[in-house]
């Protein structure tokens, strides 16, 4: 599904990825750890199509496409979703109205029919509903005035409702307390499928016991220094990432 | 007549008439007339020429002037009534519009005709009176307008419009507006959606002369292209006015670098005990919210047209009644729609 290549990436001309690779097939759960500055956003914004992300050499295939290539609204339409550890706040925009117009615009972009606004409602309601979003939430204007947890519910609605081919999560743990993680966490196992590949990116290891990976890839440097299994999350804590880092040198 | 009113004149800084319009085309222009809608108890007549003494500026006095007939409207004590006032033809124009003691009266002007037109239009609002007036000027690159309005509002009446502008060749909206009785209430909203060679000026004069008396001014300005927004307005809290509440708040959005937006709210208080607070600020489209919503599927123009209707929906919702709401909005996204084309 995903195919990284020797990625290097500067932003504002410093060199932040420098030569990562990495693969994801349909079905797995991939975690990418790492500590602060390691690397960690720019690899989510550059699979976004974030400005200001230069690619300096690699690739980025996604479904043997040239990612790299494509506006950010054409990924999100072919099915790459990135779940923001800061969602933006748009004051004007109702949650409600933003939502069936970022659902409709990505069916047109495939050529599919618009669904109606009853029908983008009653498809809301239904995925809300066991996120705990309520109805009251979905009439605000879009993550304003939104706790930390209201925030990254709405990312996880967001999921559900696109139902990404990619979803990419990017410290989706940050800021939430431990009931509010389970909630996100349930949200994100329900979405798990054989044709959804997904890639959790995360600081600590707490989020991965409620989201268990199928690989987990320490990220130092702008480079994967480490792969493993789900055990390695584990070892992560354990040794802290100091250790990792020594050892792999 | 004398010289036309230019950015030398302080007031028309941002607005030089003498360079859109030859002085002769506006001596000469004819007698403006409206189609007028009346619905409800509205009484409709000729405005004899001695009638409307209210406070106008340069052009308003102009118009005055040179307009020797115009219309009268009237809604007896109590009264409800609706007025649709279509300019249909252009010229100097007056008219007079008299709400009586707890009478309503929602007031809707709009323009389909270009030329040169030259508007004073003088509202009263008795005791406990209320009226909801909301103009739109249709973007017409070729058209010089001019409205005054002078306004003055007795105790406990409200007094609530909107001004949505899609630009002209010039457009000068010009409101002056007393407060002037105990509990009186002004609440002045407005959106100007400008593209290329468009121009729209608003600048507001309230006074506060009563006390406990409250205006709001909220005016949201974009400018497209080569185009120029302007609004300046002044607050003026007369000695003795106490309990004045006075909020004055105008934005701006450029979208290029030849387009100009002008904000100049002014506060002059000679009262104690008031409570005012005013703001100005001219921005650019935020990226990150851009990203945001192109992250999510909503291509660039579709997200920057949805960014600009956030930008102007505050000022849009103060328009209470909702099918007139619901169509400025509809002229508000046409003309969206063709910026970010």
């Amino acid at each position: 599904m995903l195919e990284i290549e020797g990625l290097h990436v500067a932003v504002s001309g410093k060199e932040i990825l420098k030569g990562l690779s990495l693969s994801i097939a349909a079905g797995e759960v991939h975690a990418i750890m790492g500590p602060n500055g390691s690397g960690k956003s720019t690899l989510s914004y550059v699979l976004a199509g974030r400005e200001g992300y230069e690619i300096i050499s690699g690739s980025i295939r996604y479904r043997g496409e040239d990612l790299a290539a494509m506006a950010p609204e054409e990924r999100a339409a072919k099915g790459v979703f990135l779940a923001m550890q800061y969602p933006v706040e748009i004051p004007g925009v109702t949650t409600m109205n933003f939502l069936k117009t970022a659902l409709n615009a990505q069916r047109r972009a495939r050529g599919e029919k618009d669904i109606d606004a009853l029908g983008v409602l009653r498809l809301v309601r239904e995925k809300a509903k066991a996120l705990h979003i309520s109805e009251e939430m979905l009439k605000r204007a879009l993550n304003v005035g939104f706790s930390g947890g209201e925030k990254k519910r709405l990312e996880i609605l967001q999921m559900a409702l696109f139902e990404p081919a990619l979803a990419i999560l990017d410290e989706t743990d940050s800021g939430l307390d431990i009931d509010a993680l389970k909630v996100v966490a349930d949200g994100v196992n329900g979405l798990r499928s054989s044709e959804r590949a997904m890639l959790v990116i995360t600081h600590y290891q707490r989020l991965l016991n409620h989201i268990v990976p199928d690989r987990v890839h320490v990220l130092y440097g702008g480079r994967i220094i480490k792969e493993g299994g789900k055990e390695l999350a584990h070892e992560l804590e354990a040794k802290g990432y100091a250790e990792i880092i020594r050892e792999a040198a | 007549m004398s010289a036309l009113p230019n950015r030398r004149v302080e007031d028309w800084k941002y607005t030089d008439l003498r360079n859109a319009i030859e002085g002769e085309a506006v001596a000469s222009a004819p007698v403006a007339r409206w189609s007028v809608t009346l619905s409800g108890t509205v009484e409709q007549n000729e405005l004899p020429e001695i009638m409307a003494r209210g406070t106008h500026g340069e052009m308003g006095t102009v118009a005055a002037a040179h307009a020797k007939s115009g219309i009268f409207l009237h809604v007896g004590k109590g009264e409800q009534g609706t007025v649709h006032l279509e300019l249909s033809n252009a010229g100097h124009g007056r008219a007079l519009i008299v709400v009586e003691e707890g009478a309503s009266l929602t007031l809707r002007e709009t323009m389909s005709v270009g030329d040169f037109s030259n508007i004073a239009i003088e509202i009263v609002a008795g005791p406990n009176a209320q009226l909801h007036h909301i103009r739109e000027a249709n973007a017409d690159g070729e058209s010089v307008r001019v409205s005054d309005y002078s306004i003055r509002i007795a105790q406990g009446a409200t007094y609530r419009a909107h001004f949505a502008d899609f630009g002209a060749k010039l457009s000068r909206t010009e409101l002056h507006i007393a407060l002037e009785g105990e509990g009186a209430e002004v609440h002045l909203s407005g959106v100007s959606v400008l593209g290329d060679g468009g121009h729209a000026d608003v600048t507001t004069r309230v006074t506060h002369s009563a006390g406990n008396a409250q205006s709001t001014q909220l005016f949201k300005l974009i400018a497209g292209g080569k185009s120029r927004g302007v609004y300046q307005g002044k607050v003026s809290v007369a000695e003795g006015a106490n309990g004045s509440d006075s909020r004055q708040t105008a934005k701006g959005l450029l979208l290029g670098e030849r387009a100009e937006i002008d904000l100049k709210p002014e506060l002059e208080i000679l009262a104690d005990d008031v409570k005012c607070a005013h703001g100005a600020a001219i921005g650019d489209l935020d990226p990150e919210s851009l990203f945001y919503l192109r992250s999510r599927g909503v291509a660039e123009p579709e997200a920057r047209a949805l960014l600009m209707r956030a930008f102007l929906e505050d000022a849009v919702a103060e328009i209470t009644d909702e099918d007139i709401r619901a169509e400025v909005w509809s002229h508000v996204e046409a003309a969206l729609a063709e910026l970010t084309a």
